[in-house]
C-alpha cells in the first residue's frame, strides 16, 4: 500500500464516548447469558425425517436439508446492529449440531441452565423437543457412532475415547478453514448459481452422466440448491426488516430497518456495491456457512484486503466516512460474537472458555509481496481496541522488510491497550513455510489465520487444521512404561519398546519414544481418515465448497479433495514438558549418572514421594527448553524435526499431507491434569506448558527464550505455533518500543507467532479470587482469546503462573511470595530450588 | 385399564417407596443397590403412567447391559414396544454395555450433581462399550428420575 490516507492511524477521534450506538450494542451484548439454540437441529431433523428422499444422492439430499433450514430460519433482529442476520435464534446462542457432538448434552438437558461452569439457558419445552423429537433421530447418524459401526469400533476409536492420547477433531468439527468471499461479494451468489448450472448442463447435455461425471453433476446441482438457501434467508430478512420498519416510531430504527431491507433484497444474491452491502453480504454468507458446517473456527480471513475496495470506493465517492466504516466494522465484530459453542459440563471443566474463534487477519504483504496495510487495517485495529471482545480472534501479520514500523508499533499499542489482542504473525517465515508445502508464492503471500494460529490460504486451501490434537506426553509415558500409560490402568497399549532400565543410552530411549509416538500418531491418523471418509459418505459440504477455488472447476466437493490445496492439521500438546523430560533423562541418567533409569521411573510412579532429593536435582540441574543449554536446544530441534517427518509421511483422504502444529487451546491444562509425574520434575496433575511456550518459570531470560524458540525450524511447523508471553505492564513509549523491538528480533530469529497477556501476576491472582471485579478481563489462552472468568481452574492457574517478564530488563519477575505453592519451582540464586 | 392396574398393584405406593429407597441409596457410602433400585424404579415409573416420563420410551428400542467388574452384578434393560424389561441375565447384541467397578462409581457417572465422567472413564471405574448416544439417553432418564424424586421437576 503506497500511502495511508488517514490523518491519524490510531483513529483516536473515534471512541465509545462518541460512538453511542456501538457503546449501547456492546453493553447489551457483554455479560449476556448464552442460550441453547435448537432451531437448526429442529429444521434439519424435520427435513431429513419427513421430507427427504433416501434414494437421492447424499450431496443433493444434504444441500436440500440446509436449504430447508435456511429458507425456514427465522429472520430476527435483536438489537440496533447495522447488519442483518443472526447465527442462531437467540441473542447469544449455542447451536445444536446433532451430527457432531450436539448430543453430548443430552444427560444435562434438565440441568444445563443451572450448571456451575458456563451455564446455557434452555427452556423446558425446547429441552423436551431435543429429548423426544430431535435426538432420537440421530442416535445412529452422528459422526462418531456412524464411524464406530461402519468400522466395527476400531482400536483407534477406543484410544480417542480415553481422551488422554489424542483427540480426533473431526468428531466435533471439520470446519477449521477460511472461505473465499471475493467472488460472492463481487459477483453475487446468482453468479455462482449460474456457473454451477452451466457446468451441470454441460455434463447433462453431453449425454454421459455416469460415474464420476454423474457425481460432478450432482455436486453442481447441490451448490445451486445450497446457494438458493442463503438467498432465501436474505429475502426473509429483507421482508422482516421492512415489516419492522413500519412498526417502529423511532426514526433511527425505522431508517435502519429500511436500509437493511434494501441491502438484503440485493445481497448476497447480487454484487455488493457499497461497503455496508459488502460487510452485510459477508455476514449473511457466514451465517449460511454455519447452516451447513459447525460454528468453530470458520474464519473470515483477511478482511482488510477483502473489503478494501468497497471502503475505498465509498471514501472516494464521498458515500462513506471513516466514522461509518468504524461503526460498520464494530457491528461485524459484535455479530461475530453472537454465537458460542455447545459444550457438555465435563468438557467445560477440562477445556472450557473457548469461543468459536472466527479468526480475522490484517496486515502483512499482498500477493505481489508488497505492503498490504491499508486504512481498513487501522480501522479494524481501532475497532478491536475499542471493543475488547473475545471474538473475532484478531491476528496481525507483520513483514519486517515490507511493513512499516508505524504499523508494527500500532499493533503493539493495540495489544497493550486491550492487554491481549491481536496476535503477531511473522510473514517472512509463514510464507516460506507455506511455499515449502507446495503453495504457490502468490497464494502463500495471501495466507490468513484459521482459528488459533494455523495458516491457510483463503478460498484456496481446505485445511481441517484441528483434525488431531496429539498428546506428546502420552508417547513419552508409553516409552517410559514399556507401552503402558499408568493413568488408564495396567493394560499394554502401545508397542513393547523395552524396560527403561535396559536402555544403555539416551539414543536408545529416544528411539523407543519415537516408536511409541509413531504408533500413536498412526492410530490418530487412522481415526481421522475414518471420520473423513464418513463425512464424504453422509455429510458433504456443497455450500462451503462454493466459496473455494477448485471445487467448481473440478466438480468436486471440498470433503472429496476439491480445494486447490489440501491438508490436515496435527497439533501437539505438552511440547515443552516433553522436551524438558527428554533433557532430564539424558542429563540425569546418561550424562551425570545421578540416578538409574529404573530409579527415575520409580520416583515418577510415586509422584516423587520419598524422592525429593532427586526431584530437586531434576528441577534445578537439568536443561530447560527456552534456555540456550545445548542439550535442550538439541532435543527441542530433534523433536520438531521428527514430528514434521512423521506427520508429512502421511497423506490424508483428500490427497493432502498432515501438517504439524503447536497450539493447544486449553488442552495443555486439561491434559496436564490427567497426566502423571514427568522426568523434568513436574508433579502429577500439574498443567503442561501452552503451545510452543517453555514451561512456566523455566526460561528466566527473555532474549534467550526468544532465540531458542525462534531457532526452531519454522519450515517444520507448517500449521503454526503459539508462543505465549506475559508482561506486567508496558508503561510508556520507551516500553512500547522495546515491546515491538522484541517481537521483531524474535521474528528475525525465525519465530512464527507470538501473543501476549499484558497483566501482572497480582492482577491475575486478584481476578481469580474476585471474579466480579473483572467481568471483561480478556486473556490470550493459546491461540485464541477468552474471558478469564470463563476459564476452568486449571487454565486460570496456567495463565497465572506463566513467566512474567520485565519489559525493561528482559528478566523474569519474581512470583508473588504468598502464592509460591502454585509453582513447581521457584527462582533461587544461580539456579532453582524446590518451592 | 392402566389406572385399574395401578390401583390393584399399588404401583404408585411402590413407586413412592422405591423413590425414597433410591434417594437413601444415593446418600449411602457404597450405593451398592443403586443400579438395581434405579432400574426397578424406572420400569415402575413407566408403568404408573407418568405421561411425561413414559414419553421417553415411546417408539424407543434399546438394549442395555450393565455388568459389575467383579461379575457379581449383571443386569439388562431392554426397551421395546413402549415397555422396559429388566432382567438379571446377559442379553445378545446390546446397543451399549456398561461395565462398572461398583454402584457408587456408576451413580457418580450417571447422575451425581458433580459428575466425574472423565475421571470415571480414565480410572476405568466405568467402561462403556457401544453406542454412547444410548448411554446419554439413559443418563438423561436417570437424572430426570432423580429430579422427580427430589421434587425438582
Amino acid at each position: 500500500m503506497s500511502s495511508i490516507r488517514l490523518k491519524d492511524i490510531r483513529l483516536t477521534e473515534y471512541s465509545l464516548d462518541n460512538l453511542e450506538l456501538i457503546r449501547r450494542l456492546r453493553k447489551s451484548q457483554i455479560g449476556i447469558m448464552p442460550e441453547v439454540c435448537i432451531e437448526r437441529a429442529r429444521h434439519l431433523t424435520r427435513y431429513l425425517k419427513n421430507m427427504s428422499n433416501d434414494e437421492e444422492p447424499v450431496e443433493i439430499r444434504y444441500a436440500k436439508a440446509v436449504n430447508y433450514f435456511l429458507s425456514n430460519k427465522e429472520p430476527l433482529f435483536f438489537d440496533d446492529n447495522l447488519l442483518a442476520g443472526t447465527t442462531t435464534s437467540k441473542a447469544f446462542g449455542a447451536p445444536v449440531y446433532p451430527e457432531y457432538t450436539g448430543m453430548t448434552i443430552w444427560p444435562e438437558l434438565d440441568t444445563i441452565s443451572g450448571r456451575k461452569k458456563n451455564p446455557l439457558k434452555l427452556s423446558p419445552e425446547e429441552a423436551d423437543e431435543l429429548n423426544l423429537e430431535i435426538y432420537p433421530c440421530w442416535m445412529e447418524r452422528n459422526i462418531i457412532e456412524y464411524t464406530r459401526k461402519k468400522y466395527n469400533n476400531p482400536e483407534c476409536m477406543g484410544l480417542f475415547e480415553k481422551f488422554v492420547f489424542f483427540i480426533a477433531g473431526k468428531a466435533g468439527t471439520i470446519s477449521h478453514t477460511i472461505p473465499g468471499y471475493g467472488v460472492a461479494l463481487d459477483r453475487g451468489l446468482e453468479f455462482i448459481i449460474e456457473e454451477a448450472a452451466s457446468r451441470e448442463k454441460q455434463i447433462r447435455d453431453s449425454g454421459d452422466v455416469t460415474g464420476g461425471r454423474k457425481q460432478k453433476a450432482e455436486f453442481y446441482r447441490a451448490v445451486q440448491i445450497a446457494m438458493k438457501g442463503i438467498m432465501a434467508y436474505a429475502r426473509n430478512l429483507s421482508k422482516k426488516a421492512a415489516e419492522l420498519a413500519g412498526k417502529t416510531d423511532d426514526p433511527f430504527r425505522r431508517q435502519n430497518f429500511l436500509t437493511m431491507s434494501e441491502i438484503c433484497a440485493k445481497v448476497p444474491a447480487k454484487p455488493a456495491t457499497t461497503f455496508r452491502e459488502a460487510v452485510n453480504s459477508l455476514w449473511i454468507i457466514q451465517v449460511g456457512i454455519h447452516a451447513e458446517s459447525i460454528n468453530m473456527a470458520m474464519s473470515p480471513g483477511r478482511l482488510d484486503q477483502v473489503l478494501y475496495k468497497y471502503y475505498r470506493d465509498g471514501i472516494d465517492s464521498g458515500t462513506l466516512s471513516d466514522r461509518e466504516a468504524v461503526e460498520i466494522m464494530s457491528c461485524l465484530w459484535l455479530k461475530l460474537n453472537d454465537n458460542t459453542n455447545l459444550v457438555p459440563e465435563t468438557a467445560e471443566e477440562l477445556w472450557g472458555g473457548a469461543g468459536t474463534v472466527p479468526a480475522v487477519t490484517v496486515g502483512g504483504v499482498d500477493e505481489n509481496g508488497e505492503d498490504a496495510v491499508n486504512e481498513l487495517t487501522y480501522i479494524m485495529l481501532r475497532v478491536t481496541e475499542l471493543l475488547k471482545l473475545r471474538d473475532p480472534s484478531m491476528n496481525a501479520r507483520y513483514h519486517y522488510e515490507k511493513n512499516t514500523r508505524e504499523y508494527r508499533d500500532r499493533v503493539a499499542e493495540v495489544i497493550v491497550n486491550t492487554r491481549a489482542v491481536p496476535a503477531f504473525h511473522n510473514d517472512v517465515v509463514d510464507i516460506a513455510t507455506l511455499e515449502n508445502q507446495g503453495v504457490k508464492t502468490a497464494h502463500a503471500r495471501d495466507y490468513g489465520i484459521i482459528g488459533c494460529v494455523e495458516m491457510g490460504i483463503p478460498g484456496r486451501s481446505y485445511d481441517a487444521s484441528s483434525s488431531i490434537i496429539f498428546n506428546l506426553v502420552s508417547a513419552l509415558e508409553l516409552a517410559l512404561y514399556n507401552g503402558k500409560r499408568p493413568i488408564v490402568g495396567d493394560e499394554r497399549i502401545g508397542p513393547g519398546t523395552g524396560d527403561p532400565e535396559d536402555f544403555g543410552s539416551f539414543e536408545a530411549f529416544w528411539e523407543a519414544f519415537k516408536e511409541q509416538a509413531a504408533w500413536l500418531m498412526g492410530k490418530a491418523i487412522e481415526l481421522n481418515e475414518y471420520f473423513g471418509l464418513v463425512h464424504q459418505e453422509i455429510y458433504p459440504t456443497p455450500l462451503l465448497s462454493a466459496f473455494f477455488e477448485g471445487p467448481m472447476e473440478k466438480g468436486k466437493d471440498l470433503i472429496f479433495g476439491g480445494a486447490l490445496y489440501n491438508a490436515s492439521g496435527v497439533t501437539h500438546i505438552g511440547f515443552a514438558d516433553t522436551v524438558d523430560s527428554l533433557n532430564a533423562i539424558e542429563k540425569a541418567v546418561f550424562i551425570d549418572g545421578k540416578c538409574t533409569f529404573a530409579e527415575l521411573v520409580r520416583a515418577l510412579k510415586t509422584d516423587f514421594r520419598g524422592h525429593e532429593k532427586l526431584r530437586a536435582y531434576l528441577v534445578n540441574r537439568t536443561p530447560k527448553y527456552g534456555t540456550e543449554d545445548p542439550v535442550a536446544v538439541k532435543n527441542s530441534q530433534n523433536l520438531i524435526r521428527f514430528l514434521y517427518d512423521l506427520c508429512q509421511g502421511h497423506t490424508n483422504y483428500r490427497g493432502g499431507r498432515y501438517r504439524p502444529a503447536y497450539w493447544t487451546t486449553t488442552n495443555h491444562a486439561g491434559q496436564g491434569k490427567l497426566s502423571g509425574a514427568l522426568p523434568n520434575g513436574r508433579r502429577a496433575h500439574e498443567v503442561f506448558a501452552s503451545g510452543i511456550t517453555p514451561v512456566s518459570q523455566a526460561a528466566r531470560d527473555l532474549a534467550a527464550c526468544l532465540r531458542t524458540v525462534g531457532g526452531l525450524d519454522g519450515l517444520c511447523i507448517p500449521m503454526g505455533e503459539a508462543l505465549n508471553l506475559k508482561y506486567p505492564s508496558v508503561s510508556d513509549d520507551e516500553d512500547l518500543r522495546k515491546f515491538a523491538s522484541a517481537v521483531e528480533a524474535y521474528f528475525r530469529s525465525g519465530g512464527l507467532h507470538v501473543q501476549f497477556n499484558i497483566m501482572s501476576y497480582e492482577t491475575l491472582l486478584d481476578a481469580r479470587n474476585n471474579p466480579d471485579k473483572y467481568p471483561e478481563l480478556l486473556v490470550r489462552v493459546s491461540g485464541y482469546s477468552a474471558y478469564f472468568n470463563d476459564l476452568n481452574d486449571a487454565m486460570k492457574e496456567e495463565i497465572i503462573t506463566r513467566t512474567e517478564y520485565d519489559i525493561r530488563t528482559g528478566r523474569a519477575n519474581p512470583f508473588p511470595a504468598t502464592h509460591k505453592s502454585m509453582l513447581p519451582y521457584e527462582e533461587g540464586g544461580d539456579g532453582w530450588k524446590i518451592s | 385399564m392402566e389406572d385399574f392396574l395401578n390401583l390393584i398393584l399399588l404401583r404408585k405406593l411402590r413407586t413412592a417407596w422405591l423413590m425414597r429407597k433410591w434417594l437413601r441409596c444415593m446418600e449411602s457410602e457404597f450405593a451398592e443397590e443403586f443400579l438395581e433400585t434405579l432400574l426397578k424404579l424406572m420400569s415402575l415409573v413407566f408403568l404408573v403412567n407418568y405421561r411425561d416420563f413414559r414419553r421417553n420410551i415411546e417408539g424407543f428400542n434399546g438394549r442395555y447391559l450393565f455388568k459389575s467388574r467383579d461379575r457379581s452384578i449383571t443386569v439388562s434393560a431392554v426397551f421395546r414396544d413402549n415397555r422396559m424389561t429388566v432382567s438379571e441375565r446377559l442379553i445378545d447384541n446390546p446397543d451399549i454395555t456398561i461395565e462398572f467397578r461398583n454402584g457408587r462409581v456408576l451413580l457418580n457417572y450417571l447422575i451425581s450433581p458433580r459428575p466425574d465422567i472423565l475421571g470415571s472413564m480414565l480410572r476405568q471405574d466405568v467402561t462403556p462399550r457401544g453406542n454412547l448416544n444410548y448411554l446419554y439417553k439413559f443418563a438423561y432418564m436417570a437424572k430426570r428420575l432423580q429430579l422427580m424424586a427430589t421434587g425438582s421437576v
